[in-house]
């Protein structure tokens, strides 16, 4: 988005019309507010992006279906310039060029103005022109979906006026007036441009019925610029001006439009031959996503001082304007209140406003007129002091932080030690700090920039946290998107009908439609092309439900870019989801419902018991968990913190998030039977999502990684992972990851897999964790990996013969008595002793491990597992060792 | 080269026609497009790629000449809508002035500009002044003030209730003496006579008092008013806040002597109640709280003395919150006559009457209003349901029929609207029309009466009111055929559907967190109001007692 520069943040308020009450659409749910239908529409309007228009930044709904949009703004505009005196020629083709850039760039994107007039021409300090309220009439659905007319009636085209007013309380016309094209606006402009020769408004203290009659009859006539010039006592002045601009506005005031010029055509017209030269055509700035070389266009000044000339010292300034509203919200902007305050938002006590009677079908009477609901389309410039005041602490460097220096992620400057305390407060703090989001965007945004290259860095930095505002950039790096994914997107067929159509239709109003965003046409349109093209270009899986929940983040982030929100599904579901929309998936879900319920087992041994007892299996209720990786169960804004961690694990880290909230409810589940417990997850509680997440990463940490391997996960990659692939960590790489040997974990059959209680461990894990290569690398971060004990079951003269380093021998028979309880004896007392290490059993056979395992775990022993293959595996490494005979 | 074939609807379809050589091969791809396009245009050019398997290299030649010819035709209809338009209106199809008329009345209707002036109107110049007065220092006077004028119309009301007393007395005894002599002086006329003599003494009475009410009442609204302005303006023009102080001094001092005196003291009842705080909704949540209280439906309304404990807090939090966007709501159940000379609207009327209410008309005078909107309403119906007559001839329409007996009778589900400043607890009463069908047992979610519930709930939705108090058993008063499981039965259909509806109104307001009361007859045991509470944690789902363990 474009920099802030000498431009203000304008905001203006408009209603959107009310729905009839209680009427159903036709597939049986309720209507769409209108209010949610101009939210949707008007997101495209952020991508449109020109130095003629002012951007569009947000909308918001408040109460009563009331919307304000924000925009960039300028407080001058092209009526105050006309004030008294007439413009010069060159100034008028000067305005009428900029204007006409604009409007093709507009009408490039399927967008008419519709509302041009003096006030929506607005001049930035160098006098260009920048264009306002130019998506009013495409985010009302050209007006249908407010109750006031768009464009101011002296200005509008003649076609528009006979088309008629489209007022929905008007019985007289049922059809809808057929949008505006691209010349109607040339008509406004052409009237524009007449005042300014003429130094005088059009139509001026006359009732709007008179003034559109004058301008009907403007078509019997047959010099309309001559005939205006009269009718306002002009026609002197008018004569003076130059051939050029006469022939201009004859040009633009063409009362037939067929004879009319539209934009594009109007711009290469001879009359600017003289000014067009003075324009380069705007060039729309490389995305990062795309088959163009990024920096093709880039040019560097023949002195590179140059560039860091102007020190004025405003550095907010060069930020985005997205950014910088962005950071004024968070330094306590309130859209409503500075409404307020201008006296634009004047709203009456609702006691005032109260109907007296109500029928039963719900339609209201005696209700008087409130006059607060009527349009005053003034914009009204938000006030950056606060927010300059919060960041003038803010050292310059902190807005251009270097990156390579490995040293310091965050900038060297006053407020660094205040920053990296705010580091250690809580996500939601730091979510709503103004300066730290300043930094912390600041930095994404140059690391996103560098991306792939800086792949590194931003895994580490999205490790601290990830700023709202370039969630969805930087969750397309972290799942490693490149290539030019819109050719791509563009290339998969998304229109021809398919079986699942039906399916896709009925799930995608019930999926997340407490969002303003994915509940509007715009949103349902979008979830349905995604969810196309994504069953459209895999074949070989199919649609489950749950597929739509999955793509609501997604789509969420990346709402404007279509083909980002499908490639992150694309590679977000064979890394997290493999296989688990086959159409027969049940093998699949199956090991992963087994494997978790061994996680659960594994971390939390007495839950673990209590749910086994009460027969409440993971099938009753995890499978929409970890089918839609929790979106189907969390509100989006958890889904976020959620997966801004979940991310960065492996795809093993699922399991601990289901234990994580397993553990919340911990005390409930404990003490309920199993319908309660049916009951409890029909409805899921409130979760805390960042205990929860907080918890989840403990558990991973843990957690060895061959525990929970799963034969039907996404096998290794063939390629790895290109020349910036990330250094593997332990924690981040996949177990499947990882090349296969001899010590690696062998796949188990299903029902073998479900009668062992407790997860297996491979040998290569078990030498790592207890760092018995001797060759290997120092001990670097010991703190980092679990803490590991091994248990030898076996009889002591086998333990004599060779065993692990370090682990302690408790043969089977010694601890445990014939009904399964632990027998009071000294080896029991070092088995207690290493309570809440990993402890792995070693035996001969897994079986009696597993017996042994069980065990433990029936009398609560946390992190059993055992060692798969049994002691046998690890002879051939020659690593077991041989006690020296004991003195 | 292209054809173009109109529909009815405006419609049309045409061929986009592509040339390109591949090879030695000339090849022509045609395509037929509707127009207006609806299409994303690189999805259609990526869908001909795929599906004609065009070579790679004319890609954007293609893409260009698709997007060309799109544009050209969309101007080329576009200008076509528009001529025809301005021609309809040179034939004289369309009337100039009628359209020109409608231009003006939408912009005059919908923008601020170019509406027409609006007179300025006393009740909201009043609202702002008095919400500003009540969030200032001034606001204890003004509570004063307030109770001082409820205390001398309490003293009216008591004195006319002991007039009234002893003239029934007076007449009772001479009815007797009548009595008596009945058969031996004087004949079953003279009887009646007198009988009547009574009753219109008894008007006669009444009708003193009810005028000198008013009276009084309307003499303390207009003193209060213009002190209330005067006050403000005082505030405004010296900002010492000295002078203000000694008048906030003096009121009170009144007060405490006109306390004592007093003898129409309501006393507290001991009330059951339990509280719940729940969440709904299946992904994102909100959190609302509901109260499950037996009481007696005018004890939300009835005004009480300072002296009560916390009856002033109330009466200061009911005022403060009257022109904010947290109001107060009470549904009553009446029947389908718009007065108050019977059963519970008697009673309501005998409340709102025994203190001025300074900023709202009257509870008479608004009836009189709602009656005046049925009236209106009706006929505006009517006229509305004569168009779709012909449709609906057939079905045997039982309520059109009752509504055509008498049009200021108001239906069951429907409910009339009217706004205090006086009750106690609550600014708002919702009038719901309910029949004898609800003291039956089968009800449905169906219900004309559960419908006006969700109506009613959506008036909350639109005004602020984010407490409502409800009957939850949709009766004010126990009989003997609703037993326990008529209770319980009923009570489960509420919670039930009243759940459905809060559900409702998170898509209609966006989630605002509210408090629900459910309020239940007084005459109900201890017994059944807690089963009732053990019920209502089951229907809505309660959000966990928060539960502190120590960490292990």
């Amino acid at each position: 988005m474009k920099a802030l520069r000498d431009a203000e943040l304008g905001a203006f308020t408009f209603f959107a019309s009310a729905l009839p009450h209680d009427v159903c659409g036709s597939n049986g749910l309720p209507l769409t507010p209108n209010s949610i239908k101009i939210l949707g529409r008007f997101q495209i309007l952020k991508t449109i992006t020109h130095p003629r228009l002012c951007q569009y930044v947000d909308i918001s709904r408040g109460k009563h279906e009331r919307l304000i949009v924000v925009a960039e703004h300028y407080s001058r505009n092209v009526g105050d310039f006309r004030q008294g005196q007439t413009a010069s020629s060159e100034k008028v083709l000067q305005i009428a060029y900029e204007v006409l850039e604009g409007l093709e760039f507009m009408n490039k994107h399927g967008l008419v103005h519709r509302a041009l007039s003096p006030n929506n021409v607005l001049m930035d300090c160098k006098g260009n022109v920048k264009l306002a309220k130019f998506g009013l009439y495409h985010m009302t659905d050209q007006g249908a979906d407010v109750d006031f007319p768009i464009g101011n009636p002296s200005y509008l085209a003649p076609e528009v006026i006979a088309q008629g007013s489209f007022h929905p309380s008007d019985p007289s016309c049922d059809e809808a007036p057929l949008p505006s094209g691209p010349k109607t606006d040339i008509w406004s402009l052409g009237i524009l441009l007449f005042e300014l020769c003429a130094g005088r408004r059009v139509l001026q203290n006359i009732e709007i019925s008179d003034k559109l009659k004058f301008i009907l009859t403007l078509g019997c006539m047959d010099d309309i610029v001559t005939v205006l010039a009269e009718e306002h006592g002009c026609l002197e002045i008018i004569k003076e001006l130059p051939e050029n601009v006469v022939e201009l506005l004859r040009k633009c005031l063409t009362f037939l439009p067929s004879k009319r010029p539209t934009p594009a055509e109007l711009l290469g017209d001879p009359v600017f031959d003289g000014i067009s030269c003075h324009y380069t055509p705007f060039q729309k700035p490389v995305c990062l996503f795309s088959s163009s070389l990024r920096c093709a266009h880039l040019e560097l000044p023949d002195d590179i001082g140059d560039l860091c000339k102007d020190d004025d010292e405003d550095y907010m300034s060069e930020r985005g304007i997205d950014e910088v509203y962005h950071l004024w919200c968070l330094a306590g902007g309130d859209l409503e209140k500075e409404l307020i305050n201008k006296e634009i938002i004047q709203s009456k006590p609702s006691v005032c406003t109260l109907p007296k009677y109500v029928l039963e079908d719900g339609e209201s009477f005696g209700q008087g007129r409130d006059r607060s609901f009527l349009l005053d389309d003034t914009t009204v410039t938000l006030s950056l002091c606060q927010l300059r005041n919060r960041l003038k602490d803010v050292a310059g460097e902190a807005y251009y932080p270097l990156l390579e220096d490995e040293q310091s992620s965050l900038p060297q400057s006053n407020s660094s030690n205040e920053l990296s305390a705010t580091v250690t407060l809580p996500l939601i703090i730091r979510e709503r700090d103004t300066e730290y989001q300043l930094i912390r965007i600041i930095l994404f945004d140059r690391l996103l920039k560098g991306y792939p290259y800086k792949k590194n860095l931003v895994w580490k930095e999205a490790r601290v946290d990830i700023p709202p505002l370039v969630r969805g950039l930087a969750w397309a790096a972290l799942l490693g998107i490149e290539g030019d994914i819109q050719a791509r997107y563009d290339g998969i067929d998304k229109d021809t009908p398919i079986p699942t159509d039906r399916q896709i239709e009925v799930d995608i109003p019930r999926c997340h439609q407490y969002d303003e965003l994915l509940s509007s046409p715009q949103g349902h349109i979008k979830f349905r092309r995604v969810l196309k093209a994504w069953v459209v270009s895999h074949p070989d899986l199919v649609y489950w439900q749950g597929l739509d929940s999955l793509c609501a983040p997604f789509l969420y982030l990346n709402f404007n870019n279509e083909a980002l929100a499908y490639a992150c599904m694309s590679a977000f579901i064979p890394k997290y989801l493999y296989n688990f929309f086959l159409k027969d998936n049940s093998h699949v879900i199956q090991e992963y419902l087994t494997v978790f319920s061994q996680m659960i087992g594994f971390h939390d041994p007495e839950l673990s018991n209590h749910l086994n007892e009460i027969g409440f299996i993971p099938d009753l209720y995890a499978i929409p968990w970890f089918l839609t990786m929790f979106t189907h169960v969390f509100p989006l804004h958890k889904i976020f913190h959620l997966w801004d961690t979940l991310l960065l694990g492996s795809s093993s880290f699922p399991f601990c998030i289901g234990v994580a909230i397993l553990q919340q409810l911990r005390d409930r589940l404990l003490a309920n039977g199993f319908n309660e417990c049916i009951l409890l997850f029909s409805d899921l509680p409130e979760i805390d999502i960042e205990r929860c997440v907080r918890e989840s990463i403990n558990l991973f940490r843990w957690t060895p990684k061959s525990t929970t391997y799963r034969q039907y996960a996404q096998p290794t990659k063939a390629g790895g992972e290109g020349i910036f692939g990330k250094t593997a960590t332990y924690f981040s790489s996949d177990y499947q990851d990882m090349a296969k040997t001899d010590l690696s974990r062998e796949p188990l059959t299903l029902c073998d897999l479900k009668a062992e209680v407790s997860p297996r461990i491979s040998a290569e894990d078990l030498i790592d964790l207890c760092e018995l290569l001797l060759g290997g690398p120092p001990k670097r971060n010991k703190s980092g990996k679990p803490k590991i004990v091994a248990v030898d079951i076996r009889n002591v003269e086998d333990f004599g013969r060779g065993h692990v380093s370090g682990s302690i021998n408790i043969p089977f028979n010694s601890v445990f008595g014939p009904d399964g309880e632990l027998v009071q004896c000294p080896a029991t007392g070092v088995l207690q002793n290493y309570r809440g290490r990993v402890i792995v059993i070693v035996s001969h056979a897994v079986k009696s491990a597993a017996l042994f395992a069980a065990h433990l775990v029936k009398v609560n022993f946390p992190r059993v597992c055992i060692l798969d293959g049994g002691i046998s595996k690890l002879n051939p490494t020659g690593l077991l060792t041989v006690p020296s005979p004991q003195i | 080269m292209k054809k173009s074939k109109f529909k009815a609807n405006g419609t049309a379809e045409k061929e986009f026609v592509f040339e390109f050589k591949a090879g030695k091969n000339n090849c022509v791809l045609k395509v037929p497009l509707q127009f207006p396009v609806q299409l994303n245009i690189s999805d259609l050019h990526g869908r001909l790629m795929l599906l004609h398997k065009i070579p790679c290299y004319i890609e954007d030649e293609l893409k260009a000449s698709l997007s060309n010819f799109i544009g050209k035709e969309t101007t080329l209809d576009c200008d076509r809508e528009a001529e025809l338009a301005l021609q309809r209106l040179s034939t004289g199809e369309v009337d100039v002035n009628q359209l020109t008329s409608f231009w003006a009345r939408s912009y005059a209707e919908t923008t601020l500009e170019h509406a027409w002036p609006e007179e300025p109107s006393w009740d909201e110049d009043f609202a702002d002044v008095y919400h500003e007065l009540i969030h200032s220092p001034a606001s204890d006077t003004l509570l004063n003030l307030e109770h001082n004028y409820f205390v001398s119309i309490s003293e009216l009301i008591s004195e006319r209730d002991m007039e009234i007393k002893k003239l029934q007395e007076r007449q009772a005894a001479e009815m007797d003496k009548v009595m008596h002599e009945l058969g031996n002086t004087l004949s079953d006329h003279d009887v009646n006579a007198v009988a009547s003599q009574h009753f219109d003494a008894q008007q006669v009475l009444e009708n003193k008092w009810a005028s000198e009410l008013k009276q009084v009442t309307g003499i303390q609204k207009q003193e209060y008013q213009e002190w209330v302005i005067k006050l403000h303006q005082d505030l405004q023009k010296s900002h010492n806040s000295s002078k203000i102080n000694e008048e906030i001094k003096v009121q009170p001092s009144q007060l405490s002597e006109a306390a004592d005196s007093g003898t129409r003291i309501f006393e507290e009842q001991p009330l059951l109640e339990e509280s719940f705080t729940i969440h709904l909704g299946a992904q994102l949540k909100t959190m609302h709280n509901l109260r499950l209280v037996r009481a007696d439906v005018l004890d939300f309304c009835k005004h009480r003395r300072h002296s009560s404990s916390g009856a002033k807090l109330r009466r200061l939090q009911t005022a403060l919150s009257l022109y904010s966007s947290s109001l107060c709501g009470l549904v009553l159940l009446v029947d389908n006559r718009v007065n108050s000379y019977s059963g519970i609207k008697r009673e309501f009327a005998t409340v709102a009457k025994e203190c001025t209410d300074f900023h709202f008309l009257s509870l008479e005078e608004q009836l009189e209003e709602v009656q005046q909107v049925v009236l209106y309403a009706r006929a505006q119906r009517s006229s509305k349901q004569k168009d779709q007559s012909e449709i609906q001839k057939n079905g045997g329409d039982d309520k059109s029929k009752t509504v055509e007996r008498n049009p200021s009778n108001i239906l069951p589900g429907e409910f009339y609207i009217s706004r205090h400043s006086n009750l106690s607890e609550v600014h708002v009463v919702f009038h719901l029309c309910v029949d004898d069908n609800l003291r039956s047992g089968n009800i449905t979610a169906r219900d004309p009466a559960i419908m006006g519930l969700r109506n009613i709930l959506k008036v909350c939705c639109t005004h602020d009111i984010t407490t409502v108090t409800i009957p939850l058993l949709l009766v004010h008063d126990m009989s003997e055929e609703m037993t326990i499981p008529w209770c319980l039965k009923r009570a489960e259909l509420v919670f039930k559907c009243v759940k459905g509806f809060m559900m409702e109104m998170a898509s209609w307001d966006g989630g605002v967190s509210r408090t629900v009361q459910f309020l239940v007859p007084k005459t109900i045991s201890e017994e059944m109001f807690y089963q009732l509470s053990n019920m209502l944690p089951q229907i809505f789902r309660v959000s966990s007692t928060l539960t502190l363990t120590s960490k292990h």
